[in-house]
């Protein structure tokens, strides 16, 4: 249930076949799973584009206001130029045919506050946000494995505790995380530069922020895996060769602990994205989650849709590259 | 947080005894607090003395005050009915949300079904912070809309959970058997796979209510939550955040009350998941 | 033995999770330094500004203190608040104050290389009416009739009505010169990021989301006459950052990061002063935040009743308690005290007077209802109040607009408030009659012809969406436009003063309290100035020791 495409576990592989029936089957099975990524991306897409649709008050008003910065209404000769220049005056099936039809041509349209197609904005903001999530990522699996590896199976009251902080850091409102760390490390003990930054270390208590609770919940699912796994027979038998505790820990149960997780892990690296929102504006880091709020806020359409079709492209190209190695990692899987 | 939510939540551990107890308790006072404030709180929380502005946390105000003199141990106690409605709220949207949706796509005809099955797809490739925030930038920011939103975003999550118990239980071997007797289909549904498919979701409600306490509360963060006065925890951790380097307990305090609402709330769901487990 | 260690694990990380909690929570700040230690040499100023504006230049003040650093004006307000002279080196008016003749200096030249002559100044006023720039439109828009060169040096004004302030309104850097060629040839995007005026500096790049470099025109030789230099600006560049949390902006100014940041929050005041750094305040001229009634639709039709709420306020209380002895309380609605012709009269209008505010609501017709609110016809006496958060109200402001509805309420009112975000402000919501009760904001200016601005009837010919109080009063704009027309100062002073006391004496808008622009400078950055007109800062003269 924690698989991240519907498709990727399928139990009843033909059996019997020979190998051409075999990569005929896989060959189906491929064209499905892309199949369904372009439904993903092509239903984002449509939803991005109703949410313009049904923003309130008149779209080319709030153009006009936000490159002018005043707040009031406008007179139809004031409108349309910007209805002509957004192609807001034509029909709404209409717009959403140019819309697809841009975005086949890798087209994400024009903002209508800095008068610069959105891909460009994209790009601009785009490296620091997966410099976050990757560290963010990498630092959730270890202080994950971490913690779980010294407290899961060592009796009742290192279990309680174990659960205990996993909760804790699941449950945490990462701006608030975010705002606690940066009161004591960076204001308080100056550890940390206290705003934006490009070094790593700048990039330390942002990727703390997000990693916590991250690691939190990645460490729940674990936890249960790993402690059915030490129960089981093959666990018992290595210990009885000798292995140590921590190389049967690593070696045995780790491997088998860790599946539930990972499959996690694809989809949470493109789900950072609501984590970078908070992050990026607590820690006034450049990013796509501050542009995002910030485009938000001033309706700043083509940009929100734009990021909202990216964040579906990567969902959809991670999961298709996970359902290509889950059979590397779990032989039971088909491709 | 975010994690927790946006995926299927995790899998329930069974709970521990004294766990069982502690939640117990803040339930309870999460109860009280929410539907009898003045109880533990007698004080009217928007009164203001402007005289006190800022005060650290003492035994007149043991939360300390605010920037017009608001007593903050008072308003936490009286923002807590709001963040638990806004947070019961949105749970109930995205769950009846997300049954709604996984029955679509489990027993309905194939075309239908097919459709439901991608329209949970594509909700799910939003993170649910974007999902909200796109449906926050389309209607207005209001406490109703703060639970629209919440309940939309999360409910992609948990439509994929409910699916998978809905094929698990229809395609298992008692409901095969219970075909193969020649039992009429409405019926199957009815008696059994309906309630074995739903039984476990009263536990992941539970659990949604603190993860949906906690995304309204970064909504409220971003400025697009609940109006002043209205003491919402997020709202106050908002307004605290300006004076975070003089007034550390306006952010640190209300931030503690969302995580102490969450992993209570985590914890009655673990309770209720062992309660409610078949056989257990 | 494995328990205990995992306990000890446990509570190290509960400790290093606490340890700021614990830290903050006893309300001891972490104390800098006694003196902050003085900012090194360097040739780059690094500048922490709140907020970041989709463009380099428009009509919003964020974008006057951006621009103004790139566009020079044709002429500039001193210290002394005297029209000094800038690309301009003498103007002169006609006798029938209709025609504005400008003689501009020899030499100036914008970054492209095109000269700054008569036909490119001419061509600026026609861009900005024609949607240009909607605050230039909205001081001269009922004024504006032709600019033409007349020669290559002296550029001519022409104007429907005589307007003696003219060139004082001009001081503002919405009226900065851009290149005729860059706004011909140049696409949107590139005068968005990169306008192109005459001024000292050149933006160099636009990293957006994070601060915007400048670096000086090394040819600049044409500063303002009220400049401390004259030649190029004294430091080669200006990294100017945008940090929207005021909390970080401040702890990065302590930490050393910034040499110089925009708005001071004013519980740290005399903490910065304290530790050394230099502080600057200039009060905004033109109409300080202001509250305006909504005088066409709902209860505020009624002036007993815009009075009551007057009087039910304790504004100065309000103001003092947030404040801090910084933002200065101002009871005059149209003008802020700043202002030339600033009427004390009408600041000073309505005190705190709960017992007079009941009287008022009693004859209005609204009597105490069982909740305490007040009833009339059966209908509470409920008003809303939006207010744009983080756009034209900080958090400050927000925490005196709470506490000015509590007091409000102890009389029998409801407020029900709608903190909206800045999104909604640009779709031009809460902006219509039917949006509000009671609005707040500001809009700054050099004088009070912003009178004009705001208080101008919004007619079908000639819209005013400015005029936030609805309020359509000819002998009201009568007053306004003679003060406007009038070319003796004492006497144009007396009726913008009439016009005050005419808004105060109707209760059309109360004053709340005066709109800062306020700098915090690190010791050793010396010639740091704020300009006259909005308030802006001035980095030309700025060196460090």
């Amino acid at each position: 249930m924690t698989r991240t495409s519907p498709e990727t576990a399928v139990p009843d592989a033909p059996v019997g076949d020979g190998p051409t029936a075999r990569s005929g089957a896989a060959a189906r099975r491929w064209a499905g799973r892309v199949g369904s990524a372009v439904i993903v991306v092509w239903g984002a897409a449509t939803a991005a584009f109703l949410a313009q649709i049904a923003q309130p008050g008149d779209r080319a008003t709030a153009v006009l206001n936000l490159r002018t910065g005043q707040v009031q209404e406008r007179s139809p000769d004031e409108l349309a130029p910007i209805n002509a220049e957004y192609g807001f005056d034509r029909s709404a099936p209409g717009q959403y045919l140019d819309y697809l039809g841009g975005l086949l041509r890798g087209e994400l349209g024009t903002s209508y506050q800095q008068h610069r197609p959105v891909w460009d904005v994209i790009s601009e903001q785009i490296a620091p946000t997966l410099a976050l999530s990757v560290t963010a990522l990498v630092l959730a699996w270890v202080l994950m494995l971490a913690w779980v590896l010294l407290t899961a199976g060592r009796g009742r009251v290192a279990a309680g505790w174990g659960s205990a902080v996993d909760s804790f850091l699941a449950s945490m409102p990462q701006y608030w995380l975010g705002v606690v760390l940066l009161l004591g490390f960076a204001y308080g003990l100056g550890l940390f530069p206290v705003v934006g930054g490009s070094g790593p270390v700048a990039l330390v208590l942002p990727a703390l922020t997000l990693a916590l609770p991250l690691a939190g919940f990645l460490a729940q699912s674990t936890r249960t895996e790993f402690e059915r796994v030490l129960e089981q027979p093959f666990v018992l038998s290595a210990r009885l060769r000798g292995s140590g505790d921590l190389a049967v820990r690593l070696r045995h149960v780790l491997r088998h602990a860790a599946f539930a997780p990972l499959t996690l892990t694809g989809w949470a690296l493109g789900a950072t994205i609501s984590g970078a929102v908070i992050v990026e504006t607590v820690f006034t880091r450049r990013g796509i989650g501050r542009t995002l709020v910030s485009a938000v806020e001033s309706q700043d359409l083509p940009i929100v849709t734009g990021i909202v079709v990216l964040t579906a492209v990567v969902y959809v190209v991670i999961n298709l590259v996970l359902d290509a190695l889950y059979p590397l990692i779990d032989p039971r899987v088909t491709p | 947080m975010t994690t927790t939510i946006e995926t299927s939540p995790p899998e329930t551990v069974p709970a521990r005894r004294p766990a069982g107890r502690t939640a117990g308790a803040a339930t309870l006072v999460l109860a009280v607090a929410g539907l009898a404030p003045w109880l533990l709180a007698p004080g009217d929380p928007d009164a203001i003395d402007l005289a006190a502005t800022l005060r650290a946390p003492s035994a007149q105000h043991w939360f300390g005050t605010d920037e017009i003199g608001r007593d903050l141990y008072t308003r936490i106690v009286h923002g807590t009915g709001q963040s638990l409605t806004i947070g019961l709220g949105a749970a109930g949207v995205a769950l009846v949300l997300a049954v709604l949706l996984a029955l679509t796509a489990t027993l309905t005809p194939r075309p239908v079904a097919a459709a439901a099955d991608r329209v949970i797809d594509v909700l799910f490739a939003f993170p649910t912070l974007l999902l909200a925030l796109l449906l926050v930038s389309v209607l207005s920011p209001s406490p109703r809309t703060l639970v629209f939103a919440v309940g939309v975003g999360v409910a992609p999550g948990y439509a994929r959970m409910v699916r998978a118990q809905l094929l698990g239980v229809r395609d298992s071997p008692y409901v095969e058997a219970a075909t193969a007797l020649g039992h009429r289909r409405r019926r199957i549904v009815a008696r059994h796979v309906l309630p074995n498919a739903l039984r476990p979701l009263v536990a992941v409600f539970a659990l949604s209510v603190g993860q949906c306490v906690v995304w309204a509360s970064s909504l409220s963060f971003l400025g697009l939550g609940v109006a002043p006065p209205a003491s919402e925890w997020g709202a106050l951790l908002e307004a605290g955040r300006s004076y975070v380097t003089v007034a550390g307990w306006l952010v640190v305090l209300p931030g503690l009350a969302i995580v102490a609402l969450a992993v209570t709330a985590t914890a009655v769901g673990r309770v209720l998941a062992t309660r409610l487990e078949p056989g257990e | 033995m494995r328990p205990f260690r995992a306990r000890l694990l446990l509570a190290g990380a509960a400790a290093l999770l606490l340890a700021p909690v614990a830290g903050c929570a006893t309300g001891d700040r972490v104390e800098p330094a006694a003196l902050v230690t003085p900012a090194a040499a360097s040739d780059t100023i690094v500048y922490g500004h709140q907020q970041e504006p989709p463009c380099v230049y428009g009509g919003w003040i964020e974008q006057a203190y951006l621009s103004g650093q790139i566009l020079d004006n044709v002429v500039a307000l001193d210290d002394d608040r005297r029209v000094v002279p800038w690309l301009a080196e003498s103007w002169n008016v006609s006798p029938d104050g209709l025609t504005w003749t400008f003689t501009l200096r020899r030499g100036p030249t914008f970054s492209d290389g095109t000269p700054v002559d008569a036909a490119a100044v001419a061509r600026n006023f026609d861009y900005w009416v024609d949607g240009g720039n909607a605050t230039v439109k909205a001081w001269i828009g009922q004024y504006y009739d032709a600019a033409r060169a007349v020669d290559d040096r002296t550029v001519a004004v022409r104007l429907t009505r005589p307007y003696p302030r003219f060139a004082e309104n001009m001081t503002q850097p919405y009226f900065g010169i851009q290149s005729p060629r860059a706004l011909d040839t140049r696409t949107a995007e590139q005068n968005c990021s990169a306008p192109v005026g005459s001024g000292p500096f050149v933006v160099e790049r636009w990293n957006r989301g994070s601060d915007i470099a400048l670096t000086r025109r090394e040819d600049y030789d044409w500063a303002p006459a009220d400049a401390e230099h004259t030649g190029p600006a004294l430091v080669r560049r200006i990294d100017w950052q945008f940090i929207t949390d005021p909390t970080a902006r401040t702890a990065a100014l302590r930490s050393g990061a910034l040499d110089a940041m925009y708005d001071v929050q004013a519980f740290e005041w005399r903490n910065l002063a304290a530790e050394g750094f230099g502080l600057q305040r200039y009060v905004t001229g033109g109409r300080p935040q202001q509250i305006s009634f909504n005088t066409e639709r709902g209860p505020f039709t009624d002036q007993r009743v815009r009075q009551a709420f007057a009087l039910s306020l304790d504004r100065r209380a309000a103001v003092e308690a947030v404040g801090k002895g910084v933002i200065p309380y101002d009871g005059n609605g149209p003008v802020s005290r700043s202002t030339p012709a600033y009427s004390e009269q009408a600041a000073a209008r309505y005190g705190h007077d709960p017992a007079a505010a009941a009287a008022l609501l009693d004859a209005a017709g609204w009597r105490p209802g069982p909740d305490g609110v007040r009833v009339k016809d059966g209908r509470p006496l409920e008003v809303v109040f939006p207010y744009a958060i983080n756009r034209t109200i900080n958090q400050d402001g927000a925490a005196i607009i709470q506490a000015l509805q509590r007091q409000a309420e102890s009389v029998g009112f409801r407020i029900r408030l709608v903190p909206y975000p800045p999104s909604a402000a640009a779709a031009g919501a809460y902006s219509g009659p039917g949006d509000y009760d009671l609005s707040i904001g500001y809009w700054t200016a050099a004088n009070a012809g912003i009178l004009h601005v705001n208080w101008r009837r919004d007619l079908p010919g000639s819209p005013n969406k400015a005029n936030s109080a609805f309020y359509d009063d000819p002998a009201l704009e009568d007053l306004i436009l003679r003060a406007n027309s009038e070319p003796d100062p004492a006497r144009q002073a007396g009726l913008y003063r009439s016009a005050q006391r005419y808004i105060a004496d109707r209760a059309l808008s109360i004053g709340v309290y005066d709109r800062l622009s306020t700098l915090a400078v690190k010791p050793g950055l010396r010639g740091v100035r704020q300009e006259q007109s909005q308030g802006g800062p001035i980095f030309y003269d700025a060196h460090f020791a």
